[in-house]
């Protein structure tokens, strides 16, 4: 049985809940106000890669349990603000590296997708595991454009990956169905709502034992990789963020007759929303 | 002859009517503990007595009959409001007790602009008093964690403390009066005026007793001009939690009174701050507000303290503003973790004590460095002081650690209370007290004696004269 290499790529994002709704509004106005609101809030993995972060681990573990051989190696595309991230990836068991973009990557796809497939083949990884999308104006497209660089099939919506012999056996979700595949590596994984959507934590001893490694540090330029070219081949530039007004109120439906209450509730409160559809 | 609880439940609906007494099982087993356990409810795996009923009073008339019929049947009570207890305070240490829960006893009864104070009964969310002072432009300037989802009588009752301390006080700063139940039915009111010198303060026989004494029915809380529109934000990165605590008394003993004034230790700032602080920074931050010039004053003079010492390093204010709208914990904020330890069984946990300024970089330093290399699985621990005083300050212990080889039902024997009698022993030991503000409970009753030493007697006293039949809330404050 051969060894597996696992690569994941994941994005530390904004705490976007620890922000008040002014500055929601004021982060999704606009590319430029979004990096300027979100500047002063923690960052967290974003949610889907955690989710990928810990599947990985998971297949580690499971593989180990057959006896079989599993290295992992995370990446993120960003500046130091990833640092503690993968120190903590460290310590659980992957290799680290960062790579440092030269311009930035928000909202940008193509590029982002193009560098998270040359540090994939740097790496190594016959398994690519992403986070299906990220924070808000998120495309959802980088998994694909990365799979085609590397032209390997990508599952969408992964919810869980375990060890089939030589095999990986994938559940993923179609629409409203959920599959099961059994596919044969290489492969990329776009990780969608994953029941296991935490990752575990490392104790102290486990972060002591990895406090000499290095987290390697590459550039596009050593990937080979012209961001500025893939940034010109974008197929989409975002222009503005809305907020999608999702109050709730509730209301006292008034009438004589549920007959009566029926109607009103119709004519003042589903007509229109009807309609809208 | 003890009642069976069939005759407990009887009594009860014969006192509060039927509706008011609840004997569902999830929530009798739900109630047997509180978040001291937190780990029994969120796996679903209980190891204490089951209550024999939850009871719903509407008024004090009916606490004071169910507190009457208690005490002459030997019932044991437990007094509760808002179920947010962390030490054990709400556990049912003994079989068949009565949960008596103020929580439909929430009438906000009058907010007093003019004499700036507020009566609530027991059962009001603290969330709800503050916004009904905001409406008049006033604060009940009390914010702990909890606030939107603690009420009134529980925190008078575990002598809570919010977050603004440092400029408003502890709520024993900010009672006026209140109202309070008996175990033989004794109602007694103690009224509202701005001080008193007719002997001996009895709010604080109510206050803090935990239930182990009596049942906090109302009580009138101080107001405040509120704002928020003055507040300035001020915070600095450092190397040395001892020079933190040095800052921060510079702060104090200069009279200043920020209302938020912190310094957090590397491990503890790793989970805040890490988008701005190295992994071996602490972070020094503060508060100031109040009117326009009073808050200026203040956010000048603490500036011009910490700019004597050359070792901290400012950051932008709205980081520490960022950061400081987003402190409380909501019902979904606890949703999320309890998800969070149902996944990882990575579990949270703190414990505060306070002690004077020259005890206090010891006691944190010496009970940290022990909690490594005594207690496994540790993936973090660190803490920060967040309320201080002209002679003293408080550590908050903040832990984490991973829950291995053991059901949920054993984290608090393997990990929880070994790690509590660590910073107990090296708390007493430099003369510090065991409880900053989260209560005795049931969690830290064992050393109470220690805590209390010669004063003992009067504790003891109090409890053998209020509560002679021990039914208030076995177990809490002093062990059984």
């Amino acid at each position: 049985m051969t060894a597996l290499r696992i690569a994941v790529g994941f994005k530390v994002t904004p705490d976007y809940e620890a922000l008040r709704p002014a500055d929601w509004a004021r982060a999704a106005t606009g590319h430029s106000a979004h990096g300027e609101a979100v500047r002063y809030v923690r960052r967290v993995f974003n949610v889907f890669d955690e989710a990928a972060l810990e599947l990985a681990l998971r297949l580690r573990d499971a593989r180990a349990e057959r006896g079989l051989e599993t290295s992992l190696v995370a990446f993120s595309v960003a500046g130091r603000e990833a640092d503690p991230f993968l120190v903590t990836l460290q310590a659980l068991g992957y290799e680290g590296a960062r790579v440092e973009p030269d311009a930035d990557l928000d909202f940008a796809p193509a590029a982002t997708a193009e560098l998270v497939a040359a540090a994939t083949r740097r790496l190594g990884g016959e398994v690519l595991l992403l986070g299906s999308r990220c924070g808000p104006g998120d495309t959802g497209l980088v998994p694909f454009l990365a799979a085609e660089a590397l032209g390997r099939p990508n599952l969408p919506g992964v919810t869980a990956v375990e060890p089939a012999a030589d095999r990986l056996r994938v559940t993923f979700s179609a629409g409203d169905r959920a599959l099961r595949a059994t596919i044969t590596p290489p492969c990329v994984l776009a990780v969608g709502n994953a029941l296991v959507s935490m990752l575990r934590v490392p104790t102290l001893k486990d972060r002591l034992a990895v406090r000499d490694s290095v987290i390697t540090t590459l550039t596009p330029e050593d990937l080979g990789v012209d961001v500025p070219a893939a940034l010109s081949r974008e197929p989409s530039a975002l222009v503005g963020l809305e907020t999608i007004d999702r109050s709730r109120a509730g209301v006292v439906v008034g009438g004589a007759t549920p007959g009566e209450e029926a109607r009103a509730l119709y004519e003042e409160h589903l007509r229109a929303r009807l309609e809208r559809i | 002859m003890p009642l069976s609880r069939e005759a407990i439940v009887e009594g009860l609906r014969r006192i509060v009517g039927p509706d008011a007494v609840v004997t569902d099982e999830k929530v009798l087993v739900e109630s047997s503990v509180d978040n001291f356990r937190k780990l029994q409810n969120i796996f679903d795996v209980h190891t204490m007595p089951v209550p024999a009923a939850v009871a719903l009073p509407a008024d004090t008339a009916q606490v004071a009959r169910v507190l009457t019929w208690a005490n002459d049947n030997g019932v044991n009570v437990i007094p509760r409001t808002g179920a947010t207890a962390t030490e054990g305070g709400l556990e049912s240490a003994v079989p068949d007790s009565v949960i008596l829960d103020g929580s439909a006893m929430n009438e906000i009864v009058k907010v007093d602009p003019y004499n700036m104070q507020a009566t609530c009964q027991c059962g009001v969310p603290l969330q709800a008093l503050e916004d009904r002072a905001r409406e008049h432009g006033l604060t009940t300037g009390h914010s702990p964690q909890s606030k939107p989802v603690a009420h009134m009588g529980g925190l008078v009752a575990t002598r809570s403390i919010g977050q603004f301390s440092t400029l408003y006080g502890g709520i024993e700063d900010m009672v006026v009066g209140l109202e309070a139940v008996f175990p033989g039915g004794e109602v007694c009111r103690i009224k509202n005026v701005p001080r008193r010198a007719a002997g001996p303060d009895i709010r604080h026989i109510v206050i803090g007793n935990e239930g182990a004494l009596c049942f906090i029915t109302e009580v009138t809380v101080k107001l405040f001009p509120y704002f928020p529109e003055n507040n300035v934000f001020l915070g600095w990165t450092l190397k040395d939690m001892g020079l933190g605590f040095e800052v921060l008394r510079d702060v104090m003993v200069n009279g200043y009174k920020p209302s938020v004034a912190r310094v957090y230790d590397p491990g503890d700032a790793g989970i805040h701050f890490s988008h701005f602080a190295a992994p071996d920074d602490c972070v020094l931050l503060f508060m100031a507000e109040g009117a326009a010039g009073i808050a200026k004053a203040t956010a000048d003079g603490i500036q011009a303290i910490v700019d004597q010492h050359p070792e901290c390093t400012q950051v932008p204010s709205e980081y520490i503003e960022t950061w400081f709208n987003d402190l409380c914990w909501d019902a979904s904020k606890i949703i999320a973790e309890d998800e969070r330890i149902r996944q990882t069984r990575n579990v949270n946990r703190t414990t505060e004590i306070s002690a004077d300024w020259s005890s206090i970089n010891e006691i944190y330093q010496a009970a940290k460095q022990r909690i490594i290399d005594e207690i496994p699985d540790i993936t973090m621990m660190g803490g920060h002081s967040s309320h201080s005083y002209i002679n003293g300050t408080n550590m908050y212990f903040n832990y984490f650690f991973n829950v291995v080889g053991v059901g949920p039902e054993e984290e608090t024997e393997k990990y929880y209370l070994p790690i509590i009698g660590i910073i107990c022993e090296e708390t007493l030991k430099r003369g510090g007290s065991i409880v900053h503000h989260h209560g005795m409970g049931k969690a830290r009753a064992p050393w109470v004696k220690d805590e209390y030493g010669s004063s003992y007697f009067m504790l003891e006293t109090l409890k053998r004269s209020f509560d002679p039949n021990g039914v208030m809330n076995k177990g809490t404050i002093i062990p059984l």
